[in-house]
């Protein structure tokens, strides 16, 4: 530290907020909304749990799946023990992510494939979905609102959603 | 550098074991750390609740069981200042009482050392680090030194809470925090942005890479990244005598011979390295009589919110929080429950993440999300309460029969939250639901009850039957093997664990180089 250091905003972190997406066959370093706007192929998700994750996410919290939600938690679940998701945190290590993400959102992708989106969240809720088959419902709720939290209102386009001063020290990367 | 052999080596390169490096090596002692995660800079501390995740701790998951966790993936860092890199600084002096809990309520351990024997060391630390606070109106506080530097402002936020204390019949006084308010050691002023969890890169709040990372290496340490310490080794011909450290380093076993050690890979590693260094059924260093792992604390924590008509601009301000109540610390066998408690009053806070207020209300969702979150944006107060933990010998670390990439086995943790500590916490809930009534909140709610600090494991005693090292943090059967950090601590107190576990640390300082105890404070 230098002597009376007193720094804001003068350095940009380094570019691991983008991810690197499959966009048309290739390998595109991108942002995740810039990602969901190019048509993405998902990596660790099926195509069913991706579309499964955007569709709920969206009924959350309006914005997260043109914000990239399920490319943030696809490129997420591809770096393995790098993984920046929530879960961590709240009883998901690392190393259990893939299979509690892929086994949450089967179990999302089959009830809304049945019932309409809002339906289906209000039971996962009260964890009384019929027929779920998965990790508790109302913890699956729980975190992937608050990764769609993390997409939509976790960055400076948020915090400006919201009329916040990001005020950073060092800025992120424009990506979430 | 040295290669080998060095005076003392050092494993962990967070708050106790930074500290020490820097007070043995500029004792002209020749350092060597070992740290189990990644080099860091203040430049990797990039202002976002998502990026601030890097600094945790991401080797091996603790297995964890008990009616109340210790949370180690939140409360655990690694890499250059361990967890210390973002802690929000909130620097408390533990209580007289806070020492003797056993002898005055028959629960917990006694400390073996009195809050008498830690002033000195207190202060010394205080005025080396830099505390910001106002111990006037800290009517709580211990007999200690004032501050060297006035507080930090207190923003909408504090003094909205603040009128529900005082509406109470509370008192209040701006928290202490390690963080600058005017420029010092030369090092920043605060800058009020809440962007302290991510770590604080302008070094205005006191993490090991502004304090005492720069002095150890000045004085010649040796720090040495993705070191995964394995066990400690005994010398075949002196069992009470630890010859060398194991440690895993890109795929390859090393061995670190010393002629000391400092166990400091904070409360779940240390009590996981030394149990793993049992060897052809001789016990554990510290664990002839099974105390090793015993005794493991947290603190029950948990977060009142509130919507107020009156602007409360909850984005500025550090994450710490602005203000402190500590009337009902003294108190612990107050009925209701048991245990003291505080609050940490008016943290700055953010919209997302685990601590964020968009995630403590998962019932808004869809069209009602936005003007929600904006409204709490401008309006929303909080405040954090902490609760003492009662040292139990059931609550423990012990290892795991899964084993991580290294081959060493993984910790598992258990612990129960006793019935009346949990009591204590809903009491206090109700009553932080009440002073932000009074305060004119409009709504309120609180968070789950959660876990905050881990304490314990290797707790520090006279009595080699009840406590893995002595009052120097020297474990007992052995004549060269430290232990430092909060996994000493007898009982938890409710105060944040940093400035009384680096006070320790000093101490420690003073016994290792042979400086008569306290005699440096004069010098
Ligand atoms: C978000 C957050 C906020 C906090 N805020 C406060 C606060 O305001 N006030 C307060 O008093 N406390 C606070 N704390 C707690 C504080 O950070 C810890 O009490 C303190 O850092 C513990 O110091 P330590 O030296 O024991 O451990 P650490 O600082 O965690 O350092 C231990 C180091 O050991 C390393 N290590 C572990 N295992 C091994 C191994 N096998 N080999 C080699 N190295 C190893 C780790 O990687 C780590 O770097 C906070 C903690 C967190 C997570
Ligand atoms: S609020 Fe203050 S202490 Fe926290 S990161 Fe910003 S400048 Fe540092």
């Amino acid at each position: 530290m230098t002597a009376g250091h007193n720094r804001r905003d003068v350095i940009t972190g380094g570019a691991a907020a983008l991810g690197l997406f499959l966009i048309g066959g290739n390998q595109v370093w991108a942002t995740p909304s810039q990602a969901a706007a190019r048509n993405f192929t998902p990596q660790i998700l099926t195509q069913s749990q991706s579309q499964a994750l955007s569709t709920l996410a969206e009924h959350l919290v309006p914005g997260s799946a043109k914000g990239g939600v399920s490319a943030y938690v696809d490129t997420q679940l591809k770096a393995g023990p790098n993984s920046l998701l929530m879960a961590k945190y709240v009883g998901v290590p690392v190393e259990q992510q893939k299979g509690f993400y892929l086994s949450a959102l089967d179990a999302v992708a089959s009830a809304i494939s049945d019932k309409p989106v809002a339906a289906v969240a209000e039971a996962m809720a009260s964890d009384t979905v019929p027929g779920w088959q998965g990790p508790p419902a109302s913890y699956v709720f729980f975190l992937l609102r608050a990764d769609a939290l993390d997409v939509t209102y976790g960055s400076q386009a948020g915090f400006s959603d919201l009329d916040i001063p990001y005020s950073a020290h060092i800025r992120p990367e424009t990506a979430w | 550098m040295i290669q080998n052999s060095p005076d003392t080596v050092i494993v962990g390169a967070g708050a106790a074991g930074l500290a020490l490096a820097a007070r043995l090596a500029q004792a002209g002692e020749s350092v060597v750390v070992l740290e189990a995660g990644a080099q860091r800079s203040t430049s990797d501390m990039i202002s976002s609740q998502i990026w601030a995740r890097k600094l945790k701790w991401s080797a091996a998951a603790v297995e964890e069981s008990g009616t109340h966790p210790v949370g180690h993936a939140f409360n655990a860092g690694s890499g250059t200042g361990g967890s210390a890199a973002h802690h929000y600084g909130v620097w408390l002096r533990l209580h007289q009482e806070d020492f003797s809990v056993q002898r005055d309520h028959n629960r917990s351990l006694d400390w073996p050392i009195t809050y008498q024997d830690l002033k000195p060391y207190y202060d010394r630390v205080q005025d080396a680090i830099g505390i910001s606070g106002d111990h006037v109106a800290e009517v709580w506080r211990p007999p200690g030194a004032p501050y060297p530097m006035p507080p930090l402002p207190v923003f909408a936020q504090g003094r909205i809470l603040d009128r529900g204390f005082q509406a109470t019949g509370r008192r209040t006084a701006p928290l202490p925090l390690a963080i600058n308010s005017v420029p010092r050691n030369g090092r920043a002023p605060c800058q009020f942005d809440g962007w302290c969890d991510a770590g604080c890169p302008i070094g205005a709040l006191a993490n090991p890479l502004v304090t005492s990372l720069p002095k150890a290496l000045s004085a010649g340490a040796d720090i040495r990244y993705d070191a995964q310490v394995i066990r400690v080794l005994r010398d075949s011909n002196r069992a009470n005598h630890i010859r060398a450290v194991e440690y895993a380093q890109h795929g390859k076993r090393h061995q670190l011979v010393a002629k000391r050690f400092i166990i400091a890979a904070f409360t779940v590693q240390t009590s996981r390295i030394l149990l793993n260094s049992s060897l052809n059924k001789q016990p554990a260093p510290g664990n002839r009589y099974d105390q090793l792992g015993r005794y493991l604390t947290t603190h029950p924590a948990g977060t009142i919110f509130g919507l107020f008509d009156d602007e409360t601009t909850p984005h500025l301000g550090v994450s710490g929080g602005q203000l402190l109540c500590h009337d009902d610390y003294a108190n612990k066998g107050q009925t209701g429950g048991f245990g003291s408690s505080q609050w940490l009053i008016a943290n700055a806070i953010k919209p997302h993440d685990l601590l964020g207020y968009g995630t403590s209300r998962p019932d808004v969702i869809g069209g009602e999300l936005r003007p929600w979150l904006q409204r709490a944006a401008k309006h929303l107060a909080n405040m954090t309460l902490v609760v003492e933990d009662i040292s139990s010998p059931d609550n423990r670390v012990t290892l795991s029969e899964v084993r991580d990439d290294a081959g060493m086995p993984k910790a598992h943790t258990h612990h129960d939250i006793a019935p009346e500590v949990a009591n204590r916490w809903q009491q206090r809930i109700d009553e932080g639901e009440e002073i932000f009534r009074a305060a004119g909140a409009t709504e309120v709610w609180h968070g789950p009850r959660v876990a905050m600090h881990i304490m314990g494991g290797t707790v520090m005693g006279d009595d080699e039957k009840k406590s893995v090292t002595d009052t120097f943090g020297r474990v007992h059967d052995t004549d060269n093997l430290y232990v430092s950090g909060p996994s000493l601590f007898p009982s938890s107190g409710a105060v944040n664990p940093t400035f009384t576990l680096t006070a320790l640390a000093e101490r420690q300082g003073d016994h290792l180089l042979g400086t008569p105890v306290n005699d440096a404070l004069h010098a």
